[in-house]
């Protein structure tokens, strides 16, 4: 006989030996809550949204000091965005079942963290917009305004005035991603690896 | 109405829980864990019961949220601890059980499947359950052809463990 046949025989002979559990047991397990990956992934996304909602909503007092429009603009139009991001957020999530195929499974919790990772970046865009401008706001103003740092500055000014944007920039952004990453590496890194072997198998 | 609910589910779940019991076995090492896994797979068939409209077979749709959740809902707990291979169970196995060669083999065998990577293990389950390969496809979300191709390829890789 085949071994694999050989296998199947032995695998039916041992469901004998599988626990059975009563009707009593079952209840009880279904009034426990459920420790899924989803209700994870679902937790974190909410805060990342909320969070950027706070971002936006609170202006730190020294820029509503500085009261330029840029700010304004920027928090204006990503109202609708945000918007946007939430409602598809809350349908791809809606869209995740159990009774979805394996692969379609994954497919829609992978829709759900794009979306999120889409508003992240967004946010890190406006993040980057808002601290060069604000550390070159900063420095400018430190220097005595606009017209004073025109009239006196030299080459070094300016390389200083780029290396303080770019480096308040990248930490700030290093920062959201450093956090971000340490987030989903952990909660995705086996969906990842197991939805990129049924890709391949359809190759 | 909830309660006639949750009476049909437990009645039903009670009656198919083999299907459920053999996931566990198949995904887990130890006991605890195996415990867990059954808990998790539960709660996922009753948050899914109620859209269950019984166009498919009650056990048919079991094996999706059973294997859904093993494979990608289930997070480990903690408390669980890794490496109790030979206590447990993939069948409940020791190994004076194994006193002729043809058992010997199927000892192999089991061993060499709890190194199958999640995929495989499905589907290695799934035909071990005497599932057709269409079932077997719409389970997994890929075409039969290539469920047939991926079971020709695991069972090569069976064998290359069993004889190296």
């Amino acid at each position: 006989m085949d071994e694999f046949e050989l296998l199947k025989k032995d695998w039916k002979k041992r469901e004998a030996s599988l626990p059975k559990l009563s009707y009593q047991d079952i209840y009880k397990m279904i009034l426990k809550k459920s420790s899924s990956n989803v209700k994870w992934i679902f937790i974190i996304s909410m805060v990342e949204l909320s969070i950027g909602l706070v971002f936006l909503f609170y202006t730190p007092a020294y820029m509503e000091q500085m009261n330029y429009l840029f700010v304004d603009v920027l928090s204006y139009l990503a109202y609708p965005v945000i918007i946007y991001f939430v409602f598809r957020f809350y349908t791809n999530y809606k869209k995740i079942s159990a009774t979805s195929s394996v692969k379609g499974l994954m497919d829609s919790i992978l829709r759900a963290r794009k979306t999120v990772k889409h508003y992240i970046i967004f946010n890190l865009s406006v993040i980057f917009i808002t601290s060069v401008c604000t550390s070159v706001i900063m420095y400018v103003k430190k220097q005595g305004g606009w017209a004073v740092y025109k009239q006196h500055s030299e080459l070094g000014d300016h390389l200083i005035l780029m290396a303080l944007a770019v480096l308040v920039t990248a930490l700030m952004i290093g920062l959201c991603l450093g956090v971000y990453l340490l987030l989903y590496g952990f909660l995705l890194r086996r969906l990842n690896r197991n939805y990129r072997e049924l890709k391949k198998m359809e190759v | 109405m909830d309660k006639d609910l949750e009476h049909r589910f437990i009645t039903q779940l009670e009656k198919h829980q083999n299907i459920v019991h053999k996931v566990c076995r198949i995904y887990t090492s130890g006991q605890d864990e195996h415990n867990d896994l059954f808990q998790e797979i539960t709660i996922q068939l009753w948050k899914a019961f109620p859209k269950f409209r019984g166009e498919s077979k009650f056990s048919t749709w079991m094996y999706r949220v059973a294997l859904n959740t093993a494979i990608t809902l289930y997070r480990k707990s903690k408390k669980s601890v890794r490496g109790d291979h030979y206590e447990h169970v993939l069948n409940n196995l020791k190994y004076n059980e194994y006193n002729d060669e043809e058992e010997q083999q199927l000892k192999l065998m089991y061993d060499a499947i709890k190194q199958l990577s999640d995929v495989e293990k499905a589907l290695i389950f799934l035909y071990l359950e005497d599932r057709s390969y269409k079932e077997i496809s719409e389970t997994l979300g890929i075409t039969e052809v290539n469920a047939r191709v991926k079971m020709n390829r695991i069972k090569s890789k069976l064998r290359t463990i069993l004889n190296p």
